[in-house]
């Protein structure tokens, strides 16, 4: 009855992980202090594993918190016998890491990110959004449920440092000497299926082809300016298809 | 720098999927749920015939990852094929089978099978099972707009495979087992926004409405989940309706329930109801008269009229006249009919009293499921010959005064199968204007099949069965010329369209899309 009682009063059985931007902020304070050194500023990983993907991301927000507080007993991952409310700070930074965009707080001027979107920016010259834009670049309607603000900021400075299943650059020269250039939705030994900057798909067999040129190299520019950077990224982060209703752990 | 050019590609116009177009199809394209606007499923495509069948070879299978049951009946365009899968929409390569884009409905809710898609334009449309309409551009899946048109939260959910009519998208709803009021909405295509609504259960006050006693219309049911037809000449779209809820127990609706269990012809303008037809009046049997409405012009008594035909789920095969409603003709098209004496000269039924069911349960001809039900029936005009999938079933239908509540699973009770007696399924072919069996292929199986039919000029049928084969039949005979066995249980019809001057047949089964055509030696 006495255990019962201690399970029930447990303060991290109870507790609720802080939704609070100020708890995230402090929780990424003490995030850097104490746990950057093995799982990175931004939880890629180094010495210990990424907290963006693999077991560490599937954690629930209870077992989260449990490990951070109580270590993982025969691996280098120690214990962080902390107040718990601080414990669920780093917890609650942790979350943000991989949480989609429009869950987290961001920076920035998302009106003047817009105008840098349609405008001197030229994204829509590649991109859609709700129909607004043009192709072939990745539709972006839905983008801040898809994505965290760091894959947000990565698709933006350093656009080759992942390229999206079915966006490799592609150029076809077909056998009578016509050129096909855009991205390649797939392809295989047989066939390829290829979007051109006008939004035209293109079904093309190999045997039509005299040669077909993959890139890994992204069509995008940069975008170098910090501060477009963080205006787009705002503005990107709110952008849903329909009221973002959150996922629970 | 090579990319600058493409950056610069000015955004030239795509070919437009015309209503023109789809008044044509099928032909080398299928560009609605049923292939045409008459729901023939009849293509002018000739190039497999009784003689060469035998030569069809698989060419291609597409795995939908996570699908358990596809419906859909897919939509094909210029070499893409169009296939949906609860709240997601694939585009792949018609003649390779590989997937070209992927769009899935981020946050719907519901996870109700889906039936397929629209084309017009440069823009391909589905539901989700919480009744979003979904505008895709064609090639890319780049979303243009997602618009609820009926409320998930408030009980409502969907699988039709929407039909585009003029510059609208004409949608409607699931809800004859729970309690909702059906719809058919026209969407305008380019904005999204409802042109029109036709309520299928009329407000209190309206005509129709004393056919109800004191019942809430919004918890009547007639739902209009599956594809209409639609007349351009008449400027008509006819739209089938399923049953009253609760479905099994009537004594709190006294009358006859209108307009469930009907047809109604509504101006494609408006949505002005121009006539409508009950086929199953008070329905305490769940027989949605859901069936495909298939649209025929012939010399009916020796007058050239322009029909409508149905195999209604009651067991009645019925021929209407579709520009005034008028009945003209029905006959059993199933051996195990018992719930009436027949129907007078204005097609109505006279009940059998000892059919309707009470609370210990009585068995009633033709089950639950019907003597057919959504999966399409085709008709070949060279034929004269409606191809339909039968079902000979009988029921225990048990009822229940309880007071219904909408959305609680509650359908007035339900019913069981007789273990001694399964059911039978029979590919028939039907005098589409008699009504008289002309052949019949037997179907052995389980008997969970939900697949219909396509009908072809070159002579053949191609048929779901009950074994989980695609088979084709001659359309003359019903004389077996080939079959494969997918594996799968089926729950979908097949389409058949010809890319690079070759004829396809492709059939969704259970989790993947089969496509098949004539054996040609490799590298042709």
């Amino acid at each position: 009855m006495r255990f019962l009682i201690l399970v029930l009063t447990a303060p991290w059985a109870i507790a609720q992980m802080p939704t609070a931007p100020e708890a995230v902020t402090a929780g990424g304070q003490l995030y850097m202090g104490s746990c950057s050194g093995c799982h990175g500023k931004t939880g890629e990983g180094s010495q210990g594993p990424s907290l963006l993907s693999g077991r560490a991301s599937r954690l629930g927000d209870r077992a989260l918190f449990g490990v951070i507080r109580n270590g993982l007993p025969g691996t280098s991952m120690p214990d962080f016998p902390l107040a718990n409310e601080k414990v669920w700070q780093i917890t609650a930074f942790v979350r943000s890491l991989t949480a989609p965009a429009i869950s987290a707080n961001v920076g920035g001027d998302a009106a003047r990110g817009r105008a840098f979107f349609f405008g001197e920016g030229k994204c829509s010259g590649c991109h859609m959004i709700m129909g607004e834009g043009g192709y072939p670049g990745p539709d972006l309607s839905n983008i801040g449920a898809e994505r965290t603000v760091h894959q947000l900021r990565e698709s933006i400075a350093k656009p080759s440092a992942r390229i999206g299943d079915g966006y490799r650059g592609a150029t076809a020269t077909l056998r009578g000497g016509r050129v096909v250039r855009g991205v390649a939705k797939n392809f295989n030994n047989y066939s390829v299926q290829i979007v051109d900057g006008g939004g035209r798909l293109h079904l093309l067999r190999r045997s039509e082809l005299a040669g077909l040129e993959l890139t890994d190299e992204s069509m995008m520019p940069a975008v170098s300016n910090g501060d477009a950077v963080t205006d787009l990224i705002a503005f990107l982060a709110r952008r849903t298809t329909r009221p973002y209703e959150g996922e629970s752990r | 720098m090579k990319w600058a050019s493409l950056l610069m590609f000015p955004l030239l116009s795509m070919a437009q999927v015309t209503p023109a177009a789809i008044a044509k199809s099928p032909n080398e394209d299928w560009l609605t749920y049923n292939g045409d606007y008459a729901a023939t499923r009849h293509s002018p495509l000739r190039q497999i015939t009784p003689l060469n069948a035998k030569s069809l070879v698989a060419k291609w299978v597409f795995r939908v990852d996570g699908a358990k049951k596809l419906e859909a009946s897919p939509i094909v365009y210029d070499g893409l094929m169009y296939v949906t899968n609860t709240n997601e929409m694939y585009a792949l390569d018609a003649l390779s089978g590989r997937k070209v884009w992927y769009y899935r409905a981020a946050g719907a809710k519901g996870t109700r099978v889906n039936r397929g898609t629209a084309i017009l334009g440069d823009r391909v449309y589905f539901v989700t099972a919480d009744c979003h309409l979904v505008a895709l551009n064609r090639m890319t899946g780049n979303l243009i707009f997602d618009v609820e048109y009926a409320s998930f939260a408030g009980g409502y959910t969907t699988s039709i495979a929407p039909l585009a009519v003029k510059n609208g998208i004409l949608v409607g709803v699931a809800g004859g087992g729970s309690g909702q009021r059906g719809f058919v909405a026209a969407i305008n295509a380019e904005t999204g926004k409802e042109m029109w609504r036709f309520w299928t259960v009329p407000a209190k006050g309206e005509p129709g409405s004393e056919t109800w006693g004191n019942f809430p219309a919004e918890m009547g049911g007639a739902p209009t989940w599956t594809t209409g037809s639609y007349d351009a000449a008449l400027n008509t779209v006819y739209w089938p309706t399923g049953n009253p809820w609760p479905d099994f127990y009537g004594g709190r609706r006294p009358g006859d329930n209108l307009y469930s269990d009907s047809v109604v012809a509504l101006d494609a303008d408006t949505g002005k109801m121009k006539w409508h037809f009950q086929f199953t009046p008070h329905d305490v049997w769940d027989w949605d008269a859901n069936e495909n409405l298939v649209l025929v012009d012939a010399v009916f008594r020796g007058k050239p009229r322009k029909l409508l035909v149905q195999a209604n789920r009651n067991g009645f095969y019925y021929v209407l006249d579709r520009v005034t409603g008028e009945f003209l003709h029905a006959r059993p098209f199933v051996k195990k009919l018992d719930w009436t004496t027949g129907l007078d000269d204005k097609g109505r039924p006279q009940v059998i009293e000892s059919k309707i069911p009470t609370p210990a349960g009585t068995k009633v001809c033709p089950s639950v499921r019907g003597a057919s039900n959504w999966m399409s029936p085709s008709f070949n005009p060279a034929t004269g010959l409606l191809y339909v999938v039968t079902l000979e079933q009988c029921d225990i239908i048990v009822a229940s005064a309880k007071e219904p509540v909408p959305a609680s699973g509650f359908r007035g009770t339900g019913n069981e199968g007789i273990p001694t007696e399964p059911g039978k399924f029979y590919l028939r072919a039907l005098d589409v204007l008699s009504g008289e069996l002309k052949w019949e292929y037997p179907m052995p199986g389980p008997g969970v099949m939900w697949a219909g039919t396509v009908s072809t000029a070159g002579g053949v049928v191609f048929s779901g069965d009950d074994d989980g084969n695609l088979v084709a039949v001659d359309a003359r005979t019903g004389k077996d010329l080939w079959h494969f066995s997918m594996g799968h249980s089926l729950f979908a019809s097949p389409v058949t369209y010809m890319v690079d001057g070759r004829q396809y047949v492709s059939i969704a089964a259970e989790s993947a899309v089969f496509t098949f055509g004539l054996f040609a030696p490799a590298g042709q």
